[in-house]
C-alpha cells in the first residue's frame, strides 16, 4: 500500500493534459454519464415510450375517418401512410425533448445553479450535453415502439434516406429546442416563475410546430406564418423530411434551422452572460 | 507560500420582502420592497499552502458565502481575495482546475450511478489522461477505503460512505486547495471520525491545504491547527486551536466522592459549590482566579477521598460562549 502512495506523492502523472480533444471529451463524458443515468431505470424508460402507442392509435382513427370522408388518396401530397409516419416522427421528437427549462428554472430559484459552476466547464454546454443524453434514449425508445405500431397500421416506413435525413435534422431540432428551453429557464433570473412561458412554448410547438397536424394541411396564410416561425423547424422540418427525403428539402430545413439557431442561440448567449453576472452578484 | 488571501471582503445580498397575506402579495407586486442583507462584513484572513484551517460559525454567519466567493461562484460586493494567485470570480474556470470543493448539503456524485461513473466523468471534466485517471482512482479508492463501494449506485451507500466518496472525488485532479463546506453534516460519530482521519491523511500525503467549515467543533479540534470563528459575517476569533483552549478552557468542574459523610457546610475558598450530597459534591472554579493545586490539596484534606473527576468544558461550549459574548457586545 505504501509503495503506491509514494508513487503518487512523487507527482508523476495526474496533471492536466489540455487539448481540443480533452475539451470535446469533457462534454462527451457528460453526455455519456447522462445516458448511463437514464439507463439506470429501464422500466421507466420503457413506460415513457408507451405513450406514443396511445397517440398513434388516436391519430390513426382520426385520420382514417378524415381521409375516408374526403375520398382522396392523398391530401396536400400526403397519403394516409405518409401522414401517420409523419406524426410518428413528430411525436417521437416531441416526447423525447428534455425538459431543460424546468430543471434550469428550478436550479435558478433554489440557488443550486451555483453548485454546477464549481467545475471547469461551460454551464450552457453542460446542460446541452445532459439534455442530449436524456433525449437520445427516449427518442430511440419512442422510435422503436412508435414505428412498430405505425408499421402494423399502415405498412412499412419510408426509405433509408428518410431515416438518415430525419436524424440529421433532429439533432439540430434538439439544439434549437434546447436554446428556447435555456432562454425560458434563464428567464427565471428575472421573472422567478417560468411555467407560463413553458406552457405557451409547448402550445406553439403543438399547433404551429406541426405536432398535431402536418403544416401542409393548413390554409395557405397560416402555413406561411407557421413556416416563417422557428417552431416548424423543430418538429415539422425533421418529420416532413422523414416522409419526403429530398435534398432540396434537406437544404431548406438545414437553412431554416441554421438561421433560427443563430438568432435564438445568440439570444441565449447574451442572456446567459447577463444572468451569470446577476447570479454572481445576487447569489445562489 | 500563501494559498488564500482575503482582505476586507464584503458581500451584501438584496432580498425581496413581502408582507404576509393577499394584501402583502398585491403590494409586493405593485411596489416590491428589498432588504439588504450583509452576509459577509469585512473579512480578512490568510491561509498557507498545506494548512488545515477551520472556519466555524452558527447558521447564517457567512461561512458558505465566503466559500462560494473563494470558488468563484459569487462576486463580492467589495474587497479582495486571491486563491493560489487567482482572483476567483474573474478566473473561475482556471482556478477550478487547482481547487476542489465539497458542499456537504449538495452532493456532486450522480445519485443513481455508481461512484466510479462520476469519478470517470470528473476525470474527463478536469481533462486528465486516461492512464493517470485510472491510477488516481485506484489510489484514492485505497486511501479512502472505498474500493468495495465504487461499483455500488450512490443511492445505496450510507451517508458516511457517500461522503468519503464525495471527498475522494473532489481530490481526483490533485487540487492544491480543498474547500470543504460542512462535510460532516449528518454523519454519526464513527463515520465522522473516519472522514476526519482520511482528510488528515490526504493533507499530510499530498500537502493539500484545507479550508473546512463545520458546525461541529469536534471536526475543527481533530483536524485543524488554526481556527477562524465568524458570527454575523465578521471574524470574532482567529488563532491556533490550542490557544483557544488555553484562553477559554479555564473553568473546571470537579466531581468529588468521599468514604465518609460530608459536613453540610462543605466548601473550599475560591471554589463555587454547585451541589452537596451526603458523600459527594460538585464544584466549579476558574483557574485564572484559583490555581488547581490548592483546590486538589484542599479536597484531599477534607476527608478520605473515594473518587475525584476534574473536567473542562468542550470546545463546543467554549465556542458558544464566544458567540454569546459577541451577541451581547453587538446587541
Amino acid at each position: 500500500m505504501a509503495s503506491r502512495e509514494v508513487q503518487f506523492i512523487s507527482d508523476e502523472g495526474c496533471v492536466r493534459s489540455p487539448s481540443a480533444t480533452a475539451v470535446a471529451g469533457k462534454y462527451w463524458a457528460i453526455f455519456r454519464t447522462q445516458l448511463l443515468n437514464s439507463l439506470a431505470y429501464p422500466v421507466d424508460l420503457l413506460g415513457r415510450s408507451l405513450l406514443i402507442v396511445l397517440f398513434m392509435w388516436i391519430f390513426m382513427n382520426l385520420w382514417r375517418v378524415t381521409y375516408g370522408a374526403t375520398g382522396a388518396r392523398s391530401i396536400a401530397g400526403l397519403t394516409l401512410a405518409d401522414t401517420m409516419w409523419y406524426l410518428m416522427m413528430a411525436e417521437a421528437v416531441m416526447l423525447s425533448k428534455h425538459e431543460l427549462s424546468e430543471t434550469m428554472s428550478e436550479q435558478v430559484k433554489d440557488g443550486s445553479v451555483a453548485y454546477l459552476l464549481n467545475k471547469p466547464y461551460n454551464f450552457i454546454l453542460y446542460h446541452f450535453a445532459t439534455g442530449l443524453g436524456d433525449s437520445v434514449l427516449a427518442f430511440g425508445g419512442n422510435l422503436i415502439i412508435g414505428s412498430a405500431v405505425v408499421w402494423l397500421m399502415v405498412g412499412p416506413p419510408p426509405g433509408i434516406a428518410g431515416w438518415v435525413f430525419a436524424f440529421l435534422a433532429v439533432v439540430l431540432a434538439w439544439l434549437l429546442d434546447f436554446c428556447f428551453s435555456a432562454l425560458i429557464g434563464l428567464s427565471a433570473f428575472v421573472v422567478e416563475e417560468t411555467a407560463a412561458f413553458r406552457w405557451i412554448y409547448q402550445k406553439f410547438l403543438l399547433l404551429l410546430g406541426g405536432v398535431l397536424i402536418p403544416l401542409d394541411f393548413f390554409p395557405g396564410w397560416l402555413q406561411t406564418i407557421s413556416l416563417n416561425l422557428p417552431f416548424a423547424w423543430i418538429i415539422y422540418g425533421p418529420a416532413r423530411l422523414f416522409v419526403d427525403p429530398s435534398l432540396v428539402r434537406l437544404g431548406q430545413v438545414f437553412l431554416q434551422q441554421g438561421i433560427w439557431l443563430a438568432v435564438v442561440g445568440g439570444a441565449v448567449w447574451v442572456f446567459y452572460r447577463r444572468a451569470a453576472v446577476r447570479l454572481a452578484i445576487n447569489g445562489g | 507560500m500563501t494559498a488564500i488571501t482575503v482582505h476586507n471582503l464584503r458581500k451584501t445580498f438584496q432580498m425581496k420582502r413581502k408582507a404576509a397575506g393577499l394584501r402583502g402579495s398585491l403590494r409586493a407586486l405593485w411596489r416590491p420592497a428589498y432588504q439588504s442583507i450583509e452576509a459577509v462584513r469585512g473579512l480578512s484572513f490568510a491561509m498557507e499552502e498545506g494548512e488545515l484551517l477551520g472556519f466555524i460559525g452558527p447558521n447564517g454567519a457567512g461561512k458558505s458565502t465566503t466559500i462560494k466567493i473563494l470558488t468563484g461562484i459569487l462576486h463580492p460586493s467589495s474587497g479582495e481575495a486571491t486563491v493560489l494567485g487567482h482572483v476567483p470570480w474573474q478566473q473561475r474556470q482556471d482556478l477550478a482546475f487547482q481547487i476542489g470543493s465539497v458542499f456537504g448539503q449538495r452532493p456532486q456524485l450522480w445519485y443513481h450511478l455508481p461512484a466510479a461513473d462520476t469519478f470517470y466523468l470528473f476525470g474527463k471534466i478536469y481533462e486528465l489522461a486516461d492512464a493517470d485517471l485510472h491510477r488516481r482512482i485506484a489510489f484514492l479508492a485505497e486511501a479512502f477505503e472505498i474500493e468495495e463501494l465504487l461499483e455500488t449506485p450512490v443511492r445505496k451507500l450510507s451517508l458516511g460512505q457517500r461522503m468519503r466518496c464525495e471527498v475522494a472525488a473532489s481530490l481526483l485532479h490533485k487540487p492544491r486547495v480543498l474547500l470543504l463546506d460542512e462535510p460532516s453534516i449528518g454523519l454519526d460519530v464513527v463515520a465522522k471520525q473516519r472522514l476526519r482521519l482520511t482528510i488528515q491523511r490526504m493533507s499530510e500525503l499530498e500537502g493539500v491545504g484545507v479550508l473546512l467549515t463545520s458546525h461541529d467543533a469536534g471536526d475543527i479540534e481533530a483536524l485543524c491547527r488554526r481556527v477562524i470563528i465568524v458570527n454575523h459575517g465578521e471574524i470574532v476569533y482567529q488563532d491556533k486551536v490550542s490557544a483557544l483552549k488555553r484562553r477559554y478552557l479555564t473553568v473546571k468542574t470537579v466531581d468529588v466522592r468521599y468514604n465518609e459523610q460530608l459536613p453540610a457546610d462543605f466548601g473550599l475558598p475560591g471554589v463555587e459549590t454547585l451541589k452537596v450530597g451526603r458523600y459527594g459534591a460538585k464544584l466549579r472554579f476558574d483557574t485564572r482566579e484559583t490555581p488547581v493545586e490548592p483546590v486538589i490539596s484542599g479536597l484531599a484534606a477534607a476527608g478520605s477521598l473515594a473518587d475525584v473527576t476534574v473536567s473542562e468544558p468542550s470546545l463546543e461550549d467554549v465556542i458558544s460562549a464566544i458567540y454569546e459574548r459577541t451577541e451581547t457586545e453587538s446587541g
